[in-house]
């Protein structure tokens, strides 16, 4: 699903983001990526969606190399992959709904399959009631969950999720991963940049260590704070 | 295909989007409107200043005397030579004694000055032709071809006055059509700058859109129609403005200013500042908006 051999990346202003990453995640992986500020895992999640190209090395997604995607090949990688983020970036002035809805025609949806699908999201994720509350005026958790629902509306293969659980408190937050969870046990490959300890070890799932842009560990069952062996 | 179906989205998305963003949109089409019309205004000047000095220009014309000795076949074909000429519009015979009482009457209460010329053997002027020309500039080429005509005693046109008119009212014009240029620029980069700044305060809800997986065009066409939404919002507040208040100052214009020649009549006027400031300001919604957003498409 993704594969990374030797891969860099260079600010234009020359500063190293991500150095000679070798990665490989399979069909159905569940991954959290743990490493300080400014370790790289953003960098890698912008490399997947094509917002940065790799300096140097070959990056698949999909297993196709995506350096020369261009315009409407982006799109199309993007709404197969969902992207989850801290701070949600949702539409704030629109409604729940239209937020999902927007996404979904986004991604050549059509109108009637919008309307029957987009209760079920909301359902899932426990916002039934607020589909036409406007987002701004919902709480953290639940515009996480709007987030979510937007992420999945499209069946994406692959869900990536930037600290998800940054702005959430700890309740919260193990919702949130649990839902990722379930996702995963239905076949959706699962990346999760966090610094959240309690929610690494909790789950006990694939962790890989990013120290100053590098791989500096992968653990099939990790935990927060890596074991050197 | 996934266009057309989208088409009704786009066109609410464009409606929704002037509304969700109402303050900042409401200072666009303010932008747009006050700006328009203020170039609407200034068209309007132009146009009536173009239009007073076609109407003075208009009454430039060659009297033509005819000799009084000269036969009646000179005459005939003097007449025939002016029918030919190409560059002459009309022509009007005016008889000595017409020419007479035309005095008469311009004289006003002097006009017993004139007692003793009645008697049509003591009337000392001649009959004339007053020739007018398809465009007024040619008045004196073309008096000076006719001069050379048969029975032509005199020609008049009041050479230095004419040319003194014409070089005014063509340095009047290239005036107006200059300024009236530089506040359509003007208006261009107002208008634009702000839609520019519209769509700049909602960049990051275009880089959601993107991360979503719309592709450029998806996210261009509510935009691109809400700049035309703009654009046309912008125009009908000048429009209305310019339909009701050129009547009014109109009416006032015909009462005060009677010596003056009337003002371009309202269908037209109104019609040729339509023609310029609809498409200048739905053009410029569409442009302001598809190139401002250009920068933000690439995330």
């Amino acid at each position: 699903m993704i594969e990374a051999i030797s891969v860099s990346y260079k600010y234009p202003d020359g500063k190293r983001a991500l150095k000679n990453l070798n990665l490989l995640v399979n069909r159905g992986d569940f991954v959290f990526l743990v490493g300080p500020s400014g370790a790289g895992k953003s960098s890698i999640f912008k490399l997947l969606i094509k917002e940065l190209t790799p300096t140097a090395g070959v990056l698949k997604v999909f297993g196709r190399n995506i350096a020369q995607y261009r315009g409407k090949q982006i799109s199309m990688l993007r709404r197969n992959i969902g992207i989850i983020f801290q701070d949600f970036r949702l539409l704030e002035e629109r409604t729940v709904y239209d937020n999902i809805e927007f996404a979904m025609r986004a991604g050549g949806c059509p109108v009637k399959e919008i309307k029957k699908k987009v209760p079920h999201l909301l359902k899932m994720v426990g916002l039934k009631e607020k589909a036409n509350s406007q987002v701004i005026k919902l709480s953290g958790g639940e515009q996480q969950r709007v987030g979510m629902a937007r992420a999945i509306s499209n069946r994406p293969a692959m869900i990536l999720a930037d600290e998800p659980t940054g702005n959430l408190d700890p309740q919260t937050s193990v919702e949130i991963i649990d839902f990722l969870k379930n996702l995963n046990l239905k076949g959706t490959t699962v990346l999760i940049a966090t610094h959240d300890q309690q929610v690494v070890d909790h789950f006990k799932k694939r962790v890989i260590y990013l120290e100053n842009g590098e791989i500096v560990g992968d653990e099939a069952r990790g935990a927060y704070q890596r074991v050197l062996h | 295909m996934s266009f057309i179906k989208n088409i009704p989205f786009f066109i609410l998305e464009s409606w929704k989007g002037l509304f969700r963003n109402g303050w900042m949109s409401l200072a666009s089409v303010a932008v747009v409107a006050i700006t328009l019309f203020m170039l609407s205004v200034f068209v309007l000047i132009t146009l009536n200043v173009q239009h007073w000095a076609e109407v003075i220009k208009d009454e430039v014309e060659i009297v033509l005397y005819i000799d009084e000795n000269a036969t009646s076949s000179e005459e005939a074909s003097l007449q025939e030579k002016l029918d030919e000429h190409q560059e002459v519009s009309s022509y009007n015979y005016v008889s000595r004694d017409e020419a007479l009482q035309r005095l008469e009457t311009q004289l006003g209460s002097r006009g017993d000055l004139l007692s003793g010329y009645d008697n049509p053997r003591e009337n000392p002027l001649r009959d004339s032709y007053e020739v007018r020309t398809e465009i007024p500039e040619q008045v004196p080429q073309v008096a000076e071809e006719i001069a050379q005509y048969p029975a032509v005693a005199e020609i008049f046109y009041g050479e230095d006055v004419v040319e003194n008119l014409f070089s005014a009212t063509r340095v009047l014009q290239i005036a107006m059509m200059a300024l009236m240029g530089a506040l359509a620029v003007t208006a261009t980069f107002l208008i634009s700058h702000t839609i520019r700044l519209t769509v700049m305060l909602r960049r990051k809800e275009i880089m959601i859109m993107k991360y979503v997986g719309a592709t450029n065009w998806f996210i261009r066409w509510p935009f691109l129609l809400e700049g035309f939404n703009l654009g046309l919002l912008g125009t009908v507040f000048p429009m209305v403005g310019i339909y009701f208040g050129y009547y009014q100052v109109q009416e006032w214009f015909e009462s005060h200013m009677q010596f003056m020649p009337s003002m371009v009549s309202m269908p037209e006027a109104f019609i040729d500042v339509a023609m310029l400031v609809v498409p200048l300001g739905m053009v410029l919604g569409i442009l302001g908006s598809t190139v401002s957003i250009g920068k933000y498409l690439k995330v």
